[in-house]
């Protein structure tokens, strides 16, 4: 139904950024024109950005946004940098990702469903045949849905600000980093990190497998820090580290391959049924 | 030292009024439902001193966030004005921090040799000398995990301005009744306490035998003594060991953050929307983080978690103590607790220690 392609997750935080116009003192510069889109969402990445009250006026001060559902209407014209939230599960999701691709310099993957497919990849456990079945009964011819996917399944992604939702704070230093033309990265550390930085007490003292030392972080852990364990909503660090913690969570607490897999279905993070195979690093032998 | 004995409400009145001057930061309980015991220990902001839980087996935290903030801002910038104005941030309001345990007044003293003799930093001194520091002795094994009578830090040469020791003889399940020796280590120390309960010729709490009973109490042990440890260490550099330990290893950096003596950070600037300020911040960094050796033009120069976990060794066991003379563990056994793969550095010292200590015979 729709183009079959790789369900995959770069993340392409490693080139350099795309500059854009840096605003210069006493000239009224330029401001880059933003566009927020939704496909296959509950769209609360997208209210995110309306939730960062504190720094909404000086957000609005520096850039032009031209198309928002949640906060205004607009044409769907150039932009220079989309926002995207949602995944693609139906041709006109396909159609309208290309569209926003075309018409944008820079595309930005924002939330779980648009970096990994987000928890719509939960359907995936039933047949495309079922789930439509299931949620449009008699009518599912009108409305061809297919696999979630994530944006970089079907157009170039640059940028992705993952998580469920994504996080405020990183959606505005991604802003800023481009407003003055600096690289953005994600972080690539573990939540386990942003856990100790705040003193929160780890949930493996109380026996839980958290999700925490094997995802990215960038959350400020704020599912350990409410008692919660980490769901990997920000995806992965990488293959080796599943298989490590697959491993250890077999040896050390006797928790089959299968409750680990089964759990990172959650937000679409890892899909196989089978661990990955996974390239160490090249390196020097130590 | 110039000892004193003073009663539990004695000093829990004293310690009020030290809260009255500065910040009062000590050992606070948390409920822990779900581990064992369901009860942990956090050094935490106080009002009252009767908050504090001065009995409290060990702090989940040491007291380095309180010298080295987690995440700080070092300066803002400003270019509004045409020109490039600096403002440095010093955030170093007066504080005390009651409570202190022997491993944590050692790591303490390693920061202070850091960042205060090898390599000043003004934001940690500004800190450092607006904190007043009380230390408490331990008097048992906080937990199985902790080696510090074999790392020499489990007894206090300094670091603090009053160390107390709670008097076996009058501890017990009535805490009112708890008495404490009081040792003085500063000017500071004796201006808040000296006048205090009263004299004690004998200091019974902190004789010599005090300190051997509670040594031979611990069961965790280091092979090796902390003399030879550094060079069996440094023997071991081409080990397997290294490899063995790291495929367990996620390169999360937990064993890093929670020690009370690694001090490493990184420095990011951020610039504010308009583009014509920003600021200057930095943050905890850890040497087990995948990225951490990473240099300009994008080389890893300890690409491979078997490296790093090696650099963290010998840091602790060797490099370290031969920079600053200071051991740079001071066995408090956090990373072993934090580590959520059961990676244990005791353990990779022993074997290290072990395998180099054969090779040699
Ligand atoms: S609670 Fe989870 S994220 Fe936090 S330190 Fe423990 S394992 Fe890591
Ligand atoms: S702690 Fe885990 S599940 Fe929670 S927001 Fe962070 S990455 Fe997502
Ligand atoms: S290396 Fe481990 S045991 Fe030693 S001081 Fe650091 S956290 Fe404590
Ligand atoms: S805490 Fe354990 S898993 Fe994490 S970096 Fe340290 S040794 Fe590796």
């Amino acid at each position: 139904m729709i183009d079959d392609l790789d369900v995959r997750c770069p993340i392409p935080d490693r080139g350099a950024a795309p500059i854009l116009p840096v605003p210069v003192e006493g000239v009224q510069a330029p401001r880059p024109r933003i566009g927020i889109f939704s496909l296959t969402s509950c769209e609360g990445c997208s209210l995110t950005i309306l939730e960062q009250e504190d720094e909404l006026l000086s957000l609005l001060g520096a850039i032009d946004i031209v198309d928002f559902r949640e906060a205004k209407s607009g044409a769907d014209g150039e932009v220079d940098i989309a926002f995207v939230d949602g995944a693609v599960s139906s041709p006109h999701d396909v159609a309208r990702v290309r569209q926003i691709r075309k018409n944008a310099r820079i595309l930005v993957a924002i939330g779980a469903c648009a970096c990994l497919g987000g928890v719509n990849t939960l359907k995936h456990a039933q047949s495309e045949h079922d789930y439509r079945q299931f949620v449009y009964g008699d009518r599912a011819p009108q409305f061809p849905t297919g696999d979630a996917r994530p944006l970089s399944a079907v157009v170039r992604v640059d940028y992705e600000l993952p998580g469920c939702p994504m996080v405020g704070a990183e959606f505005l230093r991604f802003v800023r980093c481009v407003l003055s033309g600096r690289p953005f990265r994600l972080p690539n550390d573990a939540v386990c990190v942003e856990c100790k930085r705040r003193g929160t007490l780890c949930l493996y003292e109380k026996g839980e497998t958290c999700l925490g030392p094997v995802t990215r972080g960038g959350c400020a852990a704020i599912c350990p820090a409410y008692g919660a364990r980490c769901e990997g909503c920000r995806g992965l660090l990488g293959n080796e580290q599943l298989r490590i913690f697959a491993r250890n969570c077999l040896q050390l607490h006797g928790t089959p391959l299968a409750e680990i897999l089964d759990r990172l279905r959650l937000f679409g993070v890892f899909q196989g049924e089978t661990l990955p195979d996974s390239q160490p690093p090249d390196g020097p032998p130590t | 030292m110039w000892k004193r004995i003073v009663t539990h409400d004695e000093l829990i009145e004293r310690i009020d009024a030290l809260g009255r001057e500065r910040r009062l930061i000590g050992p606070v309980a948390r409920e822990a439902p779900g581990c064992h015991p369901p009860l942990r220990y956090f050094y935490e902001h106080v009002t009252r001193a009767a908050q504090l839980s001065l009995d409290f087996d060990y702090c989940v935290y040491g007291p380095k966030a309180f010298v080295l903030p987690p995440r700080e801002t070092l300066f803002r910038f400003d270019r509004s004005a045409g020109t490039f104005v600096a403002t440095p941030i010093m955030d170093a309001q007066p504080t005390a921090l009651v409570g202190a345990h022997p491993c944590d007044l050692h790591g303490l003293r390693l920061l202070d040799a850091v960042f205060q003799n090898d390599r000043p930093d003004e934001q940690y001194r500004a800190r450092r000398s607006a904190l007043f520091v009380v230390g408490i002795d331990c008097a048992r094994p906080c937990d199985a995990r902790a080696t510090c009578a074999d790392w020499g830090t489990n007894r206090v040469v300094g670091g603090c301005d009053v160390m107390l020791y709670a008097d076996p003889r009058n501890c017990g399940n009535n805490r009112r009744n708890a008495q404490y020796a009081v040792e003085f280590c500063s000017e500071a120390g004796r201006t808040w306490l000296g006048d205090a309960g009263r004299a004690d010729d004998d200091a019974v709490a902190v004789s010599a035998g005090y300190h051997a009973r509670k040594d031979a109490a611990f069961t965790r042990r280091l092979s090796a003594s902390v003399e030879q440890l550094p060079a069996l260490v440094r023997a071991s550099y081409d080990s397997h060991i290294w490899e063995k330990h790291a495929a367990r290893c996620y390169s999360c950096g937990s064993c890093n953050l929670v020690c009370p003596t690694c001090y490493c950070f990184d420095i990011q600037d951020d610039c504010d929307f308009n583009g014509a300020g920003g600021s200057r911040q930095r943050e905890w960094d850890a040497c087990m983080l995948p990225d951490f050796a990473v240099v300009a033009g994008g080389h890893n120069f300890r690409l491979l978690a078997a490296q790093r976990l090696r650099h963290r060794v010998m840091r602790k066991a060797a490099w370290i103590q031969q920079r600053t003379g200071l051991s740079a563990c001071v066995g408090c056994g956090r990373c072993d607790r934090a580590c959520t793969a059961s990676i244990s550095l005791i353990d990779m010292l022993n074997e290290a220690a072990q395998e180099a200590g054969n090779a040699h015979r």
